[in-house]
């Protein structure tokens, strides 16, 4: 028999919760918290996209200029569209000029220098006493777009009230039914962290947790876990995020769960079986930050789950700036030979040269390298924009042979191509924006598109006008479909149905079940795609 | 008194401290675009002496004034970007157009307008599948001889192929016809070509591949991963699917990195006379000795700029970011050699690499996915000869009762005519599918005979036995030249698919 000695903070003095020590130490004269900001080299970004800082806290920003242009940090007000403030300035850009690119707008609170590349400035300051997500932005023209960010001032949360806790003796290899064993022994956790204390290395225990938590007010919350062997966290007897077996505490486990206003029932279970010893239990509300239930937090804890992975795969936005800019990759919704086309404007396509149709078109920026520019180049990665609008549904052939154009059109199949087809390329124009090439069933097809207004910007009426040249004979009975799915015809526009309605005009263009068709013949099919309605 | 001796002793080796390989070949790295990763996949030359660049991120470059000997010389224009990783770059002759190898396309691209930029992009061949899995890189070569130009295709991850034409080498025509060429591949690093034009490519290890090698792509010929063998449906021109190995050599129960109990009964050598289209690894590029992530594969072509070893190939490696050199030989029909560490310390792993008229070895690549000993995140280098010839095995031939040694410089006759100057120990790995293999089979041989050759410059080193299909590593530590300097390398390891008839 082994001898187990446990000792849970016994001879503890202290008895301020985890919220209490962190605003305390905030508090102290002198305390300021530092944060290293830097723009990175050729991407067009800040490193960090989100600063996260208390309530009144003297906070000091070391912003260095990474890259080989100028850059500036300029802080808003909350709700402020950093983006239109940011192009608002080239209305006037000779005043633009003299003031170095900061605007003249009174939600700006803070703001540095225009720094050439390379210099260094410091900001100190203290953070606002409002709670609320303060917009972060450079200001020179164009960079608005992807250099940006959220200062978020956020308070900590409340920790956890009455905690006691029950140890067990046992040899495990995942969570028992603590409610079905009799403790070895029982206590108090004066100062209601979570925690375990041992005089020497052991194995083969078990702890479980409990304790009372105030929500305060009714909501979502999201509780963290982490723990080296199996953990779980339960809330008036439900549980709400468990990470059993063995295994190292590395990895955070995270679920969220409604609670009402007022005290919850809380507990939480664990387990030692051999080897290391760790616990690690947090929550965060919609107004409050993550704020730690344990004494021991694993390295990124305030990130939760995601932390690592964040790490790992920082954006590699690829930038569209005076011309048209190809990614040509596994693009998610556009099949295995995706071709993404970015247009100047915002305006965006992902071609398939599987399908050889258009299969997403999309707004704002463009994509997101990071996925396949990082380990080994697998995966799907969606746009990095929003509002894609997918015509036709996934990767499916525009051209099909059908008696009715009710017919079901092919569906995409991950390791087949679509017969009758032939991938020839696509040329640049002076331009630089693509002309694809592709035959179907004998005929020579020539598609090209042009964007115009801004899909950028709220209200810039972005469209997309598509041209199809057909060259060659046609089989009977040949269809070419626009869009997939439900369609309104609204003089002369087609507007789909859809969460996200957007409209299609095409001369000749009929409704046929779910199909938008035109019947297929040879010259130039001419297609609009407008986001608005 | 101690300090003070201590203070000799260090001298003393300083002064009479053994050659070491940088001098002898000098790596040279070159600042790249900052507005990029410049993650070499691929490179080939252009006939004004630029190169030609295709990188993993997609992009094209042109290079300027990399042969300069000034580094800072070197300049870049990126010529195409946004195809999905650029793993074979070619600078075709005859249409003097640039042909590039992506995942799912060879692309030929055109600069209509002058720019310096392309502006046409023509699908030459897209025929093979391509199903979204990581592991699917399409890697091409330069043009042989003929005006074809080689791509192969690796697995669908390490043991299947989802999509026709994973595990295989393709050959495409200039018209853009693709012909299947050989099956049997499973993860390819580079492709290249001997001096004579015979192509090869470097696979690694993994499943029925206890180690990286270097294979011989004999057209028709099976290489030896199964995976990819129902797509002779689609290739009526490679003949009849070969048989699977023996059902005792696949994974059963036991998995990846487990050992079988009583130890996996493949083995090439016996395979190869049941199935007669298996052809075996012409070299072993012996795992964690050699490398771990074969690549490149470069042809000393600038007779006697890079040194000694006229017409020898340099097989670059990824994870280990050096070169290692080969020496081939054909005995009864069959490519087979020896493999000798060359050079260390390239900056990142080696992916691409070629060499220019002058003998100088350009190469770079990426520790992206696999990590790599280099160290940095990517690289552009350029090794170099200095002129100072290493006292180094210049080739390793086999003979009917042992082997025959040459040297790059005359031999001290004591110590190369001593049979205790060398030690010899032989090896294979299992044919097996499960992932890897250690070296087994071990027979410590005896050296019979060390004779000094007339020439003052060879050694025939006669051994009992030499096993066919196994791995001969042979350590010459103790030979000297005639200056008394050790070989700056002192181990080879011979594949021994034949052994010479008498």
């Amino acid at each position: 028999m082994r001898f187990l000695l446990l000792f849970l903070l016994a001879a503890a003095a202290l008895s301020l919760n985890a919220a209490d020590k962190a605003q305390s130490a905030a508090a102290d004269l002198g305390s300021v918290k530092v944060i290293m900001l830097k723009t990175m080299t050729a991407q067009m970004k800040y490193d960090e996209n989100e600063i996260i800082v208390r309530p009144g806290e003297k906070v000091k920003i070391v912003f260095e200029n990474g890259d080989d242009l100028p850059h500036n940090l300029v802080f808003c007000q909350p709700g402020t569209d950093t983006m239109t403030m940011a192009m608002k300035q080239m209305e006037k850009p000779e005043e633009a000029i003299k003031r170095n690119w900061l605007p003249d707008d009174k939600s700006i609170w803070l703001h540095s220098k225009m720094l050439n590349p390379h210099e260094k400035e410091e900001l100190i300051f203290t953070a606002p006493a409002k709670t609320g997500d303060y917009p972060y932005v450079c200001t020179f023209p164009g960079h608005a777009l992807t250099m940006n960010g959220k200062l978020k001032v956020i308070p900590m949360g409340q920790g956890l009230k009455e905690l006691k806790f029950a140890l067990f003796l046992g040899n495990w290899k995942r969570l028992p039914d603590f409610s079905k064993l009799k403790p070895h022994r029982e206590g108090l956790v004066p100062d209601n962290l979570i925690d375990i204390k041992l005089d020497d290395y052991k194995n083969e225990f078990g702890v479980v947790f409990t304790g009372k938590i105030h929500a305060p007010r009714k909501g979502s919350y999201r509780f963290y876990i982490a723990g080296d062997d199996g953990v779980r966290l339960l809330i008036d007897g439900k549980k709400v995020v468990e990470y059993d077996g063995i295994h190292p505490a590395g990895t955070i486990k995270e679920e969220s769960v409604q609670l009402n206003e007022g005290d919850h029932e809380f507990r939480f279970e664990y387990f030692q079986a051999g080897g290391q010893i760790a616990v690690f239990a947090a929550w965060k509300g919609a107004n409050f930050d993550v704020t730690p239930l344990s004494a021991w937090r694993p390295d990124g804890w305030e990130k939760g789950a995601k932390a690592k992975k964040k790490a790992d795969y920082a954006p590699i936005p690829i930038l569209v700036a005076g011309e048209p800019v190809i990614y040509r990759n596994f693009i998610q919704g556009a099949g295995n030979r995706a071709i993404g086309v970015g247009y100047p404007g915002g305006i965006n396509i992902a071609w398939s040269a599987e399908s050889m149709n258009l299969a997403l078109l999309w707004k704002g920026a463009f994509m997101d390298a990071s996925l396949h520019w990082n380990s080994r180049g697998g995966g799907y990665q969606a746009p990095m924009g929003y509002d894609v609008l997918k015509p036709t549904g996934e990767v499916t052939p525009a051209f099909f042979v059908a008696e009715k154009p009710d017919a079901v059109w092919p569906v995409w199949e991950k390791t087949k191509r679509y017969e009758g087809f032939a991938w020839k390329g696509y040329t640049l124009d002076a331009k630089r924006s693509p002309t694809f090439r592709y035959s179907w069933q004998g005929a020579e097809i020539e598609e090209s598109f042009s964007a115009s207004g801004d899909g950028n910007k709220p209200g810039g009426n972005p469209t997309l006008i598509r041209s199809i040249k057909i060259t060659g004979s046609l089989p009977a009975n040949a269809w070419y479909r626009l869009g997939a799915g439900a369609f309104e015809e609204k003089e002369g526009r087609f507007v789909a149905k859809d969460r996200l309605p957007y409209s299609i005009i095409a001369e000749g263009a009929q409704m046929a079940g779910q199909n938008l068709v035109i019947p297929a013949k040879a010259g130039t099919l001419t297609i609009t795609y407008q986001w608005a309605q | 008194m101690k300090p003070f001796s201590l203070f000799f002793a260090l001298c003393s080796s300083l002064l009479a401290a053994d050659p070491v390989e940088s001098d002898f070949y000098k790596i040279t790295t070159f600042e790249t675009p900052k507005e990029t990763a410049l993650e070499v996949g691929s490179i080939d030359l252009l006939p004004d002496g630029r190169l030609i660049m295709g990188t993993r991120r997609g992009e094209i470059w042109t290079v300027s004034g990399a042969g300069s000997t000034d580094p800072s010389a070197v300049s870049y224009k990126l010529y195409a970007s946004g195809l999905h990783e650029v793993l074979g770059i070619a600078y075709n002759p005859k249409d003097k157009n640039i042909y590039a190898t992506t995942r799912y396309e060879v692309t030929r691209l055109r600069d209509v307008d002058g720019d310096g930029r392309a502006d046409v992009f023509d699908n030459v061949s897209d025929a093979w599948g391509v199903s979204g899995d990581y592991h699917e890189y399409a890697i091409g070569s330069r043009f042989d001889k003929a005006g074809d130009l080689w791509v192969t295709l690796c697995l669908t991850g390490s043991f299947s192929s989802v999509t026709p034409f994973r595990g295989w080498a393709l050959r495409i025509k200039p018209d853009g016809t693709m012909v299947p060429t050989c099956s049997g591949i499973r993860s390819p690093g580079g492709l290249g070509f001997d001096a004579e034009g015979e192509v090869y490519y470097a696979d690694n290890q993994g499943p029925w591949h206890g180690s990286c090698t270097l294979q011989h792509l004999v057209p028709g010929s099976f290489q030896g991963h199964p995976g990819g063998n129902e797509w002779y449906a689609l290739a009526p021109n490679m003949g009849p699917r070969p048989i699977d190995p023996s059902p005792e050599n696949y994974q059963g129960d036991h998995k990846r990195g487990e050992a079988r109990v009583g130890g996996d009964p493949g083995r090439m050598v016996k395979e190869r006379e049941r199935i007669k289209q298996l052809l075996p690894p012409a070299v072993y590029l012996v795992h964690g000795k050699i490398g771990n992530s074969a690549s490149a594969i470069i042809c000393d072509t600038s007779a006697g700029k890079f040194g000694p070893f006229m017409n020898q190939l340099f097989i670059a490696d990824q994870s280990h970011s050096n070169l290692s050199r080969v020496f081939l030989e054909t005995v009864n029909g069959i490519k087979q050699g020896v493999v000798f560490p060359f050079r260390l310390g390239f900056a990142s792993g080696l992916i691409g690499g070629r060499m220019d008229g002058e003998g100088r070895i350009f190469a770079g690549g990426s520790d992206r996915g696999w990590g790599a000993r280099g160290g940095k995140p990517y690289c552009f280098e350029k090794c170099e000869w200095t002129g100072k010839t290493p006292f180094e095995v210049h080739e390793m031939r086999a003979k009917p009762d042992g082997f025959e040694l040459t040297f790059t410089q005359p031999i001290d006759a004591k110590t190369a005519g001593d049979l205790k100057s060398y030690s010899m120990r032989e090896f294979t790995y299992a044919y097996r599918e499960a992932y890897g293999g250690d070296e087994i089979d071990e027979i410590l041989p005896t050296i019979t005979a060390a004779e000094v050759g007339a020439d003052g410059r060879s050694v025939r080193l006669k051994i009992s036995p030499l096993t066919k299909g196994h791995i001969h590593e042979l350590h010459f530590e103790g030979v000297k030249n005639t200056a008394g300097h050790p070989l700056l390398h002192t181990v080879g390891y011979y594949t021994l698919n034949e052994i010479p008839g008498k």
